[in-house]
């Protein structure tokens, strides 16, 4: 009869192994640092040109900073007053809110330009023969307010082309461009050149689009913190760049996969007929095409402080080496 | 005058920043700059007058109606759900669609004014006509008065008390109805220049406007109560 073995030798290994275990786990979470919380300011409404957030959190970019991405759809302008208030560290804002906002005493920095170009237009109806900023002259657009990115596009673009911005009459009709085109309101409406000329054109309306990108380099969209953040801890910035970097690629590398993760943070967007918002996507993806990721352009921050001065929104030049910066990117 | 030093101390003792809480010295100062550039008292002066429209309009359609709601039963079972419904519409969501509608110019103000103008004074003109004592109208009836003049010499002296509550909390509201039609699409008017300065971070440029806007929403209130002392003396008089 076969002795049968001793159950304590097997019983003392796996009280061993258990105890190994325990003690490797505590180390480890003793080792790990519970990531960073941060709310970040949007500046609009959950939409398909947020992809690169979507993606990067989705695939755990953002923690692999050690950062906590929380997506909240503020209105830029109070995104950069809290930045600037120091309540929170980033925000997404375009350029011409940062030298706004640091002639107020507001000590924003922007340190990663996620837009490439200057995305406002001007969009007419393709038979209304408007084609170029000399067109415009003598006809009524449609703009959203009198300030903003919108007023200060078109300010530039009017400019950069040779004709006065008061050669076309002005007519504030706030966001609603679409309607104001389809209902024949205006001769042509300022827009943003990756949305309502791709909504227009599904709504049966094709139209002509005048990009102020094709005339003029403006700062754009891009990330922004706070002298003191950048003080404090540089490291996070740098992460912050890295995280949205990887981001921008993969959904350069594969927009149909960062559309479908995009479904996941859109509500709606997976109801319904996609298509319009897919290609609001192939637009935006254009202005985000960059030889070095982040980089801010010297002479794009230059051409928007020579706007804002020329249209009196700024009184006086501000500091731009302190408003912009290109040594917080991967 | 005392919350004005303690404002001002209260900055100054923080060291809040101005873009996050001027102190009302540099919004005094600011009062003065926006002011001698002249296009404050346009402004100003765009907003009154959307103000004064709106409260017409919405006084007179809820005059109108609510005579009629107050006099016939059945219509106020018809149209009450409409009433309350039209009530239950938050104004700022449907502001840019009358925006749509109606274009971004005055008449969108006025109208977006006049709606939340409207339900206060129905509510009250209503009510104020059903507290007229029927002994009265049996009276008039038998002095043989018409319909006219049962509404001029009864209806309307009987009821101007509760009426005038109604145009007071009108008159306020009238204020806000302008600023938000203002805040989704306009180029000139306080509340034009409300969103300018919040996109310019220059908030002590809101604050001018926002207390111009109380001043404003001040005046109206006052304007009602001098039309109210004027009209309803007589219940103060001493009885001869």
């Amino acid at each position: 009869m076969m002795k049968r073995p001793s159950p304590r030798p097997v019983l003392g290994l796996v009280g061993w192994i258990t105890v190994a275990l325990v003690c490797s786990a505590c180390a480890s979470s003793a080792a790990t640092v519970a990531p960073e919380r941060i709310r970040l300011p949007m500046g609009y409404i959950p939409n398909v040109q947020y992809a690169p957030f979507y993606v990067a959190v989705d695939r755990g970019y953002f923690l692999d900073e050690g950062i906590e991405l929380e997506f909240d759809y503020a209105f830029e302008t109070d995104g950069v007053a809290l930045v600037g208030a120091g309540e929170l560290p980033f925000s997404l804002a375009s350029g011409e809110q940062v030298l706004l906002a640091r002639a107020q005493g507001l000590p924003v920095t922007y340190f990663y330009a996620w837009w490439q170009d200057f995305p406002v237009a001007v969009a007419a109806p393709i038979e209304s023969g408007i084609d170029t900023p000399q067109d415009l002259i003598g006809k009524s657009i449609g703009i959203p307010v009198l300030g903003g990115a919108s007023f200060i596009g078109y300010q530039a673009l009017m400019r950069a082309a040779g004709v006065s911005p008061d050669a076309a009459s002005l007519e504030v009709i706030g966001y609603n461009q679409v309607e104001a085109l389809l209902a024949g309101q205006t001769d042509a409406a300022v827009v943003y050149a990756n949305n309502e000329p791709i909504q227009l054109e599904q709504l049966g309306m094709p139209v002509s689009v005048v990009r102020v990108a094709d005339y003029v380099t403006l700062s754009s969209n891009g990330l922004i913190t706070n002298e003191g953040t950048l003080q404090s801890d540089p490291e996070l910035v740098r992460g912050m760049s890295r995280a949205l970097s990887r981001g921008i690629d993969d959904v350069l590398a594969d927009p149909d996969a960062a559309f479908e993760v995009c479904k996941r943070y859109i509500e709606g967007l997976g109801d319904g007929d996609p298509s319009v918002q897919r290609r609001v996507l192939d637009a935006s993806i254009e202005f985000w095409r960059s030889e070095r990721a982040g980089w801010s352009d010297p002479q794009a921050w230059e051409n928007m402080q020579q706007v804002l001065l020329e249209t009196e929104l700024l009184k006086a030049p501000v500091d731009l080496a302190r408003a912009y910066s290109n040594d917080y990117l991967p | 005058m005392a919350g004005l030093i303690a404002w001002e101390a209260l900055v100054r003792l923080s060291g809040l920043p101005a873009f996050i809480l001027p102190p009302p010295s540099v919004v005094g100062r600011r009062f003065l700059e926006l002011a001698g550039e002249g296009g404050l008292w346009r402004h100003t002066f765009v907003t009154l007058l959307e103000i004064l429209a709106g409260l017409v309009v919405g006084v007179t359609i809820a005059f109108l109606l609510g005579y009629l709601v107050a006099k016939s039963p059945s219509l106020e079972r018809i149209l009450a759900p409409y009433i309350v419904a039209s009530q239950s519409i938050p104004v700022v969501a449907i502001a840019p669609l009358m925006i749509i509608w109606f274009g971004a110019g005055t008449l969108s103000k006025v109208l977006i004014s006049a709606l939340i103008v409207f339900f206060p004074v129905l509510v009250n003109t209503v009510v104020g006509l059903r507290s007229v004592p029927a002994d009265l109208h049996d009276l008039m009836r038998s002095l043989r008065a018409t319909r006219w003049q049962t509404f001029t010499k009864l209806d309307v002296p009987a009821s101007l008390p509760v009426m005038f509550g109604g145009l007071k909390i009108g008159a306020t509201l009238a204020v806000i109805g302008a600023v938000v039609g203002e805040f989704v699409a306009a180029d000139q008017g306080l509340g034009f220049l409300i969103t300018l300065n919040r996109g310019l971070y220059d908030t002590a440029g809101v604050f001018v406007a926002v207390f111009l806007l109380i001043g404003l929403a001040m005046l109206m209130y006052s304007a009602v109560s001098f039309l109210e002392r004027r009209m309803l003396g007589w219940r103060n008089r001493p009885e001869a």
